[in-house]
């Protein structure tokens, strides 16, 4: 207890565990951020995004193999079951939202956080994993009803697809919010997605939090 | 394309010091005598001087080496070799025919490794999606396990006040009007307020399993003594005792060493025990009470000569709504839930709750109750 927590020693040292397929030494700095008891939304932003956005960059720049990226971005996803039995317990509110990649967009790693932000602050996040076909989205969305819709976008390139999926999702339902953002939004789009009624483009999981805060207030 | 000088020496030492190719040099008996340092690596320490078909699994037991290097240098072969890390691993390989031997050049399958990587990542994917809806799916029911206690609470709640009323009313008018009533009818009124009380304790279980499932369970110790506890159950059973005809002892009432417990709700356990005994037993068997004290803990315990409980039955009994194959003998009705609530009301006090019985000899239940070392705590 007595040891400072240094969370920019902490990221070293997971980024060194990662690069070097060790999953146990990830598993360890994982559990005491977690420990440290810190907001899950700095976690997710400044450990597990962070990590591999530079992965991303080391593979881009061939200094690491894909095959480590891919392991980097497996312990990764595996090590977010750990902030589980703390996500779900929160108290809930009623509310309720549904979250995916669409359709050609593998990246899901965005969409999921996105989701336990919702559980975090009491809503039910049901998560649909990436590239859903946008038949299964609408089913779930007729199945659950959602206050909201939250969509992630990673490669520039599927930005069409995303807005059809938009503009599907509010021909149905006319009232949803839908929310968007991810990676993409780096290289543009954004006045594109904001161009259809009742959607908004966040930057960040901050920005949802700030959303969520305020959808808060308003009920 | 290939053939400019310079080309073939630099894929031989290519070959021999880097690329994840096995190349091994056999002679004529198939004996390795020598091997690149991708081979030296991956096959078990000893593999060069012994022959190539010690080091290949093979389950069919017909397995002949020599009957595939005599297929020709253009066949290509899936072969399983054992290695150094124990686990098996599977190489194509080709046969060179040299003048004194063969050369074997084998290589993992680049796309099923590829096939093999992108499987596991995908069902790492999928049970990963599956963990995070299992906890979800958890905490879904947990919350719907509050709504049903807060239900089966205030359900319960709003019973007893109507229920209290019919039993003061039938009380009062069995009271107050007996004597200006028939026997018939007075039969009727007091049907219907054994009903009553039934119905009563009945929600009183109800609103005990709520309070203490949604872990509201309070214990509030006050210092009293064994005869103290004793005395106050006793007048609870005697008269359902009376009425059976069951004779009722107890071997406990004289401790009053000091003792600091929740008095009402052990009393509520040794009433239920006692009650269960008694509704258990026939018409002249005993039924016993006793309390056995030391240093370490008091143990309460409730014996009776009723049929006993079956060996697979006594593990189901303190589950909420066990129905064990035991039968009360005066067809007395329960939804099974007082022994579940002992048993949590026991362990809120840090003892346990557990029965000895042997079938057709009776059953004993116990109660014990840890005594803290400063004498006077359970
Ligand atoms: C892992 C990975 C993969 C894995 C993904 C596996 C999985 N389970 O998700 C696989 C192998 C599938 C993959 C495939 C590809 N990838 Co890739 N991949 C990555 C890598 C290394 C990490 C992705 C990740 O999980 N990041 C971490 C998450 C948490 O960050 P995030 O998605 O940005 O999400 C955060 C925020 O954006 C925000 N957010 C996200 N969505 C939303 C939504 C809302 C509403 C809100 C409010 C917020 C929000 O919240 C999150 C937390 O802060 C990135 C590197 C990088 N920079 O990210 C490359 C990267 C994204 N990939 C890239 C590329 C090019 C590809 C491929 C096209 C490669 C190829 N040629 O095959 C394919 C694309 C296939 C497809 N059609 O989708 C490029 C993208 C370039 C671009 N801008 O278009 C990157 C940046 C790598 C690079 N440096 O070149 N990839």
């Amino acid at each position: 207890m007595s040891q400072v927590f240094s969370s920019e020693d902490v990221y070293r040292r997971y980024l060194d565990g990662l690069l070097s397929n060790n999953r146990q030494q990830c598993r360890e700095c994982f559990e005491q951020w977690l420990a440290a008891d810190a907001e899950l939304g700095t976690l997710y932003e400044n450990l597990v995004q962070r990590s591999l956005y530079e992965v991303g960059d080391l593979w881009e720049r061939g200094r690491i193999s894909v095959a480590t990226e891919h392991l980097a971005t497996a312990i990764n996803e595996s090590l977010l079951n750990l902030t589980y039995p703390r996500l779900f317990a929160q108290a809930r509110i009623g509310k309720t939202a549904v979250i995916a990649s669409t359709a050609n967009e593998y990246h899901q790693l965005g969409a999921k956080m996105v989701a336990d932000i919702f559980e975090l602050h009491g809503w039910r996040g049901y998560f649909l994993g990436a590239n859903t076909p946008l038949r299964d989205l609408l089913d779930l969305i007729r199945e659950k009803g959602p206050d909201a819709v939250a969509l992630s976008l990673t490669v520039y390139f599927n930005l069409d697809s995303l807005l059809q999926t938009a503009v599907a999702i509010r021909s149905e339902f006319p009232t949803v919010p839908i929310l968007v953002g991810g990676q993409a939004f780096r290289w543009g789009g954004r006045d594109r997605v904001e161009g259809l009624p009742e959607v908004r483009c966040l930057a960040s999981l901050s920005d949802l939090e700030a959303w969520l805060k305020d959808e808060r207030n308003h009920v | 394309m290939f053939d400019t000088p310079g080309i073939a020496e630099a894929m031989q030492s290519y070959v021999l010091e880097t690329a994840p190719v096995l190349a091994l040099r056999l002679d004529a008996n198939q004996r390795v005598t020598a091997a690149n340092a991708q081979a030296r690596q991956i096959l078990r320490s000893g593999a060069v001087g012994r022959p190539l078909a010690e080091q290949i699994v093979d389950f069919t037991h017909s397995f002949e080496l020599s009957a595939l290097i005599n297929q020709g240098s253009t066949a290509v072969h899936r072969l399983t070799l054992s290695t150094a890390s124990g686990m098996p691993e599977t190489l194509c390989f080709r046969f060179f025919p040299l003048p004194d031997g063969t050369l074997a050049l084998g290589s993992l399958d680049l796309k099923e490794q590829q096939q093999l990587r992108d499987e596991v990542l995908g069902l790492n994917r999928e049970l990963n999606d599956l963990s995070r809806l299992l906890h979800q799916a958890n905490a879904e029911l947990r919350e719907l396990n509050q709504v049903k206690n807060r239900f089966i609470g205030m359900a319960a709640h709003d019973l007893r006040k109507p229920v209290g009323v019919i039993m003061t009313y039938s009380e009062f008018v069995l009271d107050e009007a007996g004597d200006r009533l028939d026997d018939e009818q007075r039969g009727f009124l007091r049907t219907s307020l054994a009903a009553a009380v039934g119905m009563k304790r009945l929600i009183d279980n109800f609103l005990d399993v709520s309070v203490i499932e949604s872990g509201q369970l309070r214990v509030e110790r006050s210092r009293t003594d064994v005869g103290q506890i004793v005395e106050g159950v006793l007048p609870l059973v005697r008269l359902l005792a009376a009425r059976k005809k069951i004779e009722l002892h107890t071997e406990a009432g004289d401790d009053n060493r000091p003792l600091l417990v929740d008095v009402a709700k052990l009393q509520q356990v040794l009433g239920n025990l006692l009650g269960n005994a008694i509704e258990h037993s026939k018409p002249g068997q005993r039924v016993w009470l006793t309390a056995h004290r030391d240093d370490a803990e008091l143990v309460f315990s409730v014996r009776d000569q009723g049929p006993g409980i079956a060996p697979e039955d006594q593990t189901k009994l303190f589950a909420p709504f066990a129905r064990a194959g035991t039968r009360k003998t005066a067809g007395e009705r329960s939804v099974g839930l007082g022994l579940a609530i002992a048993r949590l009301v026991v362990a809120a006090h840090g003892g346990r709750l557990w029965v000895e019985s042997v079938p057709g000899l009776g059953s004993t239940f116990f109660v014990s109750l840890p005594i803290a070392p400063g004498g006077d705590h359970a």
